[in-house]
């Protein structure tokens, strides 16, 4: 592992560009499972790749109803037959199958042919990416561990705990049904009115828009639910059960 | 069928080879046929807690090389003739293995083991790669220290990764008396933030350091009964299945004198 992106994005409150990941999303009956463009994320290697995915197939394993098809939508990214029989036989380890591969690289194409998918040359992935809204929201049942980083163009649900080491970041709120201990970043776009929500927060750092807050240095004599949020004096932290509602859908003005 | 454990931390200096080295014995001592594999290549250590270091004459590169079959390599323990260890070599690299060649050496001691306990080298590079790859259990050592549970923590995010659903904790190094003054991690702590079933404490012992330097496993000795060697056979017998209740480790009561002047607010 020569380069750890959690170091990377430590530095820095602000995410300029958010670093693609392996990602599944529902459509109907069928499942889409997203590569990022090598284009956009020429360090991930096959060794990341493989690992972000069979982190997020774990992470949701129960939502999938038994004998799904999987559409694996490649992208421009390079797949060798080898590479492809081991995404099917993880898929099928979690009651999936590969229906077929879509792909925008000749090489890809091919070398799924011969394996014996069938596959659609041509992206089709223009029609899943358009607009600017937040993606559907992440939802992980799962720890995550150190050194594992999740980004997502939409809200994160998180149950399990968040552990020290590891980052999710966020271009809508991050929602943690456990103790966040890591890094969360809310609105990484710039989405002031994003909030950070924990049953146990003690984080790293938690970060919301542009704005940056530490946790105290003495840590409290019991942990409660709490949310984070920004006001005008930076990131406030209130008691779940008393964060009021209007913050959360601010009165027009 | 036989089990393959990886016996891993992340963080190096933990303890992975002295629980190596106790379970594989421990493991022989109860009638299992045990091959204890020393995964970290360049840096072997596993022959020397064993006192085995002058008995060897291959290591699994030359098992790998063909110049050499795969029993002539394994040194058989005089003490416990139902242990063996299979050497790394500590002229070469970890990059002098690939993790195909593994697979097939682990495939073929299953034949004759009952159980393979894989000593993994510290870090997440080649040689943890190598020693994970052809195992389905993993033993994850280490200290409650935070710099070992945030290291501990990712090795278990990769086994995860690596297909390895089978894992067990055990806390290495545990000193009752510092946890009872809130002065270090206590076993809950550790748990809490890596959520894997607890298969044993290790309290300190400096017997550990006795037998490791003697190269005799401390489960060997029979005239010295410690509370770490007493851990280690409960771990074994977990493995086993046998529900085993854990030691009481909270330290011994303090002496009336002491109590009575902490009770008037004096120092000891």
């Amino acid at each position: 592992m020569t380069s750890d992106p959690f170091i990377s994005a430590a530095g820095t409150p602000i995410v300029e560009q958010a670093v693609p990941q392996v990602r599944f999303k529902s459509e109907g009956d069928r499942l889409l499972l997203l590569l990022p463009l090598e284009s956009e994320a020429a360090a991930t290697s096959w060794a990341d790749l493989w690992q972000q995915f069979k982190q997020r197939l774990n992470a949701n394993e129960r939502f999938w109803q038994a004998h799904t098809p999987v559409y694996l939508v490649a992208r421009d990214r390079l797949l060798d037959g080898r590479q492809l029989q081991a995404i099917a036989d993880a898929l099928s380890d979690a009651q999936l199958y590969l229906k077929r591969v879509y792909t925008s690289r000749r090489q890809t194409a091919v070398a799924a042919a011969t394996t014996g998918f069938s596959v659609e040359q041509q992206s089709p992935a223009q029609g899943f990416e358009a607009g600017k809204a937040l993606a559907e929201p992440l939802y992980l049942e799962t720890t995550v561990r150190s050194g594992v980083e999740v980004r997502h163009a939409g809200s994160v649900v998180v149950l399990g705990d968040v552990n020290p080491g590891s980052s999710i970041i966020a271009d809508g709120d991050v929602l943690v049904w456990g103790a966040l201990r890591g890094v969360a970043q809310a609105g990484a776009k710039g989405n002031l009115r994003c909030v950070i929500m924990a049953l146990r927060l003690e984080p790293t750092q938690i970060r919301i828009a542009d704005f940056m807050a530490r946790a105290p240095e003495q840590p409290p004599d019991q942990y409660i639910p709490e949310v984070a949020y920004v006001a005008l004096e930076g990131i406030r932290i209130a008691r779940a059960a008393d964060f009021s509602k209007d913050r959360l859908f601010p009165p027009e003005s | 069928m036989s089990r393959i454990i990886v016996v891993t931390s992340g963080k190096g200096g933990v303890g992975k080879t002295t629980t190596t080295a106790n379970l594989g014995m421990a493991l022989a001592q109860r009638g299992h046929k045990v091959a204890v594999v020393d995964a970290d290549f360049g840096l072997r250590n596993l022959d020397l807690l064993l006192g085995l270091e002058n008995r060897i004459v291959y290591t699994a590169v030359e098992v790998l090389a063909g110049e050499c079959r795969l029993d002539q390599a394994l040194v058989r323990d005089k003490r416990q003739p139902n242990l063996a260890l299979l050497p790394a070599a500590q002229n070469r690299t970890k990059d002098a293995v690939t993790p195909e060649q593994m697979k097939k050496l682990i495939g073929a001691l299953t034949k004759a083991f009952h159980f393979i306990l894989i000593d993994c080298p510290a870090g997440i590079e080649m040689g943890f790669q190598n020693a994970v790859v052809a195992a389905r259990e993993a033993i994850v050592v280490t200290t409650p220290e935070v710099a070992a549970v945030r290291d501990a923590d990712r090795v278990v995010g990769l086994l995860e990764a690596n297909d390895i659903k089978r894992m067990y904790l055990v806390i290495n190094r545990l000193k009752p008396a510092m946890v009872e003054k809130d002065m270090m991690m206590s076993v809950k702590d550790v748990q809490d933030i890596l959520a894997i079933p607890l298969l044993g404490v290790v309290p300190d012992d400096e017997k550990v350091v006795v037998s490791t330097n003697r190269g005799e496993p401390l489960v060997l000795s029979t005239e010295t009964q410690s509370l770490a060697s007493t851990a280690f056979a409960n771990i074994v017998r977990r493995l086993e299945g046998e529900k085993v209740p854990f030691l009481d480790l909270t330290p011994p009561p303090e002496d009336f004198l002491s109590r009575m002047r902490r009770f008037f607010g004096q120092k000891p």
